[in-house]
């Protein structure tokens, strides 16, 4: 009786394996669907009514130059952009060009992704942004938008407290102070804080790091040598901490979102600064309206450490990169090009709020705000937490959210961080 | 066994062979070696349903083995051997998470006997009852990312709750804040949310008890505490039975939505399950193999408590 039900089920399963065999795995099976003349891109944007323009020109760009492939944009929920993008880079089939945050995200995903550097010669000076999607010397996207870390903050808040509302305090005592001021006066928080996630420490980081680290230590940490015993990368988290003890956040921070709560708790004047991003979201195109351009501030970090030079964080926020898999890798480049073309991005920085990595492009009707960021980028560098693994940035947001809750000491996250940061 | 198959089996012997394959295998030996023209027949009928199962869920249940055992990133594709076990023991994340799991076991009889206690008081009539049937079952029918967002609202630091705790003179509590505490609440939000389920269960096993020896408990003076203890809840040890082994299946496999709008995993990565776990390795953190690792882990942990289920409906039955 055994033997009759073990034969065919052997028999299945040996069927099974011979035709399962060659379907999974092998990535490198090219199957981009370009030989159709067609070309798939995914993002998380295409969907976007602000991105409608930057989209209709991208097109007509490439099809100047490519009068017969069809395009296929396909919106993906950003939720679950790296989940669909990690399991179509696992087969080895998926779109031919995809677009990438910078830093981490697009870092990890090198070994899926072409070098551009051939294709994108001719764009090299005009845009701007580039390190956020290199590795080892090799570009791997080309920027649409450059994303940075300004600290914004509300002048009328500044003002009803007395302060000077032209003058944002320079030093962190003078932020203390200021915070001081306006709590007495206000009974405002300093800080609007979500680090639910754990991204709060990672805008810390990259708003307050010029005003911590040298020069000379920001330009090592960047370029990979990062001393985690330092006493100034120290001072990161002891500032982060010392702000959260000292009641200058608003109430629960490690509950409260930052996408798009502690912006809302900021526009609603509910907190007299936050650190926010200068494309997109949580930014002045988003605050403009609310707060009104004349009472949006913008500074830099105030100087923490002596000798530190505050300037502004920014990187390469967005840009799309081609998928090693595609059938014709210098027709995919060549959407990547229209899709960085001048007409694009000015479209895209008018409809969208967004810092276009395109220098040629200037901000209309950002305000006060918009300006001053303008005006910090060409003495801007690399965010700090941009430079760091997506692993490492993770155990950064859990430690960050143990050092609000008081479970954890500022040696302890930071071994913790110099151990992954090792690791990644 | 006959060494000589008939050539061909008509239909009206195939029309009578479905009570036999339902019979199983050696239920059916001596009808078959009676009959023995028809022996293909419950493979032939089977293998469909056979065929689904290998191939849906066997073969890449092995291939997601069998995946685990091989790297991540420039090693993609590469054996390493165990290292992603090792890796996934050594991550203190992972601790976490499992250790949240044995929780969730310890939380298991509160989460059974708040649904039973309700359904008690409904079954003994208390004023309002058939209001309290309607309103208990009405969070079931929420899914967990609108039940998870407006626990959100009531659970923020300055929110409703909170102001109103500070009304009347106690300090405002971070409930989804505190490593500590955050698990709890989310445990919380996750009982209220699903105790309706098991409330019916409850109520349709009351329906099943004999009402005259609630009658003669009470004829001879037993309270309300004694009739639950000496009657009720022995009358109701099959129905007890089945809610702990559903309420123990949905703590494990149905907390992603919660846990993902309400803490993300934090704070400090203290409300980590495993499938959050594996979802974020999977996704966020590029690491498919070790989240495989991690989800044969889940499976072998779902396994064990699955068979000690099994075993424990087994005994109850036989007891029956």
């Amino acid at each position: 009786m055994k033997q009759r039900i073990l034969g065919p089920v052997i028999a299945l399963v040996v069927i099974l394996a011979s035709t399962a065999c060659g379907s999974a795995k092998s990535p490198g099976n090219s199957n981009g669907g370009a030989e159709s003349g067609k070309l798939v891109v995914w993002d998380w944007k295409s969907s976007d009514k602000n991105a409608q323009n930057f989209v209709a020109k991208a097109k007509s760009d490439f099809a100047k130059k490519h009068p017969n492939v069809t395009l296929e944009f396909v919106a993906q929920p950003f939720e679950n952009y790296y989940t669909l993008l990690g399991a179509a880079i696992q087969a080895g089939k998926g779109p031919d060009v995809m677009l990438f945050n910078g830093g981490g995200q697009i870092r990890d995903r090198t070994n899926a992704l072409l070098p551009l550097d051939q294709y994108v010669t001719q764009d090299k000076d005009r845009l701007a942004g580039w390190d956020a999607f290199s590795k080892d010397g090799k570009i791997y996207a080309a920027p649409i938008t450059l994303q940075g870390h300004p600290i914004y903050y509300n002048k009328s808040i500044y003002t009803k407290a007395g302060l000077d509302p032209d003058k944002p305090p320079a030093t962190w005592d003078a932020l203390l102070s200021s915070c001081t001021t306006i709590k007495n006066a206000t009974k405002l928080p300093c800080f609007s804080l979500g680090n639910k996630e754990g991204y709060g420490i990672q805008f810390w980081m990259s708003g307050m790091g010029s005003g911590i680290l040298s020069p000379a230590e920001y330009d090592n940490w960047i370029a990979g040598k990062r001393d985690w015993n330092s006493a100034n990368v120290k001072k990161i988290f002891a500032t982060w901490k010392q702000a959260g003890d000292a009641g200058l956040n608003t109430s629960g921070a490690n509950s409260t979102a930052m996408f798009m709560d502690q912006y809302t708790k900021f526009e609603g004047g509910k907190a007299a600064n936050v650190i926010g991003l200068m494309s997109d979201v949580g930014g002045w195109h988003e605050m403009n309206p609310i707060i009104g351009a004349d009472n949006l501030g913008v500074m830099l970090s105030p100087v923490i450490t002596p000798g530190a030079v505050p300037s502004l964080a920014f990187d390469g926020g967005v840009g799309y990169g081609v998928a090693k898999w595609t059938k014709d890798p210098a027709l995919a480049a060549d959407l990547v090009r229209s899709l960085t073309s001048t007409d694009a991005l000015t479209a895209y920085a008018t409809d969208a709020g967004a810092i276009a990595s395109d220098k040629t492009v200037t901000i209309a009707g950002g305000g006060s705000a918009a300006a001053a960021i303008a005006a910090a980028i060409p003495a801007g560098k690399p965010a700090l937490h941009v430079a760091l693994s997506a692993k490492t940035q993770d155990v950064m947001g859990r430690v960050s959210q143990q050092l609000l809750s008081g479970s954890i000491t500022v040696d302890e996250a930071v071994k913790q961080l110099a151990t992954a940061d090792q690791a990644g | 066994m006959p060494s000589v198959r008939p050539a061909s089996a008509g239909r009206t012997d195939i029309a009578a062979v479905p009570p036999v394959a339902l019979m199983g295998p050696g239920q059916a030996a001596p009808r078959r070696r009676r009959r023995g023209h028809d022996h293909l027949a419950p493979y032939a009928l089977l293998a469909p349903a056979l065929l689904v199962i290998v191939m849906f869920r066997l073969w890449p249940l092995i291939l997601g083995v069998n995946f685990s055992f091989t790297g991540d990133g420039d090693r993609n594709g590469t054996p390493v051997g165990l290292s992603n076990y090792t890796e996934l023991f050594d991550d203190p994340v992972f601790r976490t998470a499992l250790r949240n799991v044995g929780l969730l076991v310890l939380l298991l009889p509160v989460a059974v006997a708040i649904p039973g206690l309700l359904a008690t008081f409904i079954f003994l009539r208390v004023p309002g009852h058939r209001v309290f049937r309607n309103v208990y079952f009405f969070p079931a029918v929420l899914s967990p990312v609108i039940i998870g967002a407006i626990f959100n609202l009531l659970l923020a630091a300055d929110g409703p709750l909170n102001a109103g705790l500070q009304r009347i003179g106690l300090g405002s509590v971070d409930w989804l804040g505190e490593p500590k505490l955050a698990i709890f609440t989310v445990v919380a939000v996750h009982i209220w949310a699903t105790f309706g389920m098991a409330l019916v269960v409850f109520l349709a096993g009351f329906a099943t008890l004999d009402t005259t020896l609630l009658d003669a408990a009470r004829a001879d003076g037993a309270s309300t505490a004694q009739v639950i203890w000496h009657v009720i809840i022995p009358g109701l040890s099959r129905t007890i039975q089945f809610v702990f082994v559903t309420t123990m299946i949905g703590m494990l496999t149905s907390m992603f939505g919660l846990l993902f709008v309400m803490t993300a995993g934090g704070p400090g990565g203290s409300t980590y399950l495993p499938e959050y776990y594996i979802w974020i390795q999977q996704g966020q953190m590029n690491r498919p193999a070790l989240a495989s690792a991690a989800s044969t882990v889940l499976f072998l942990v779902m396994l064990v408590v699955g068979l000690a289920q099994i075993g424990l409906l087994r005994r109850g039955r036989r007891e029956d």
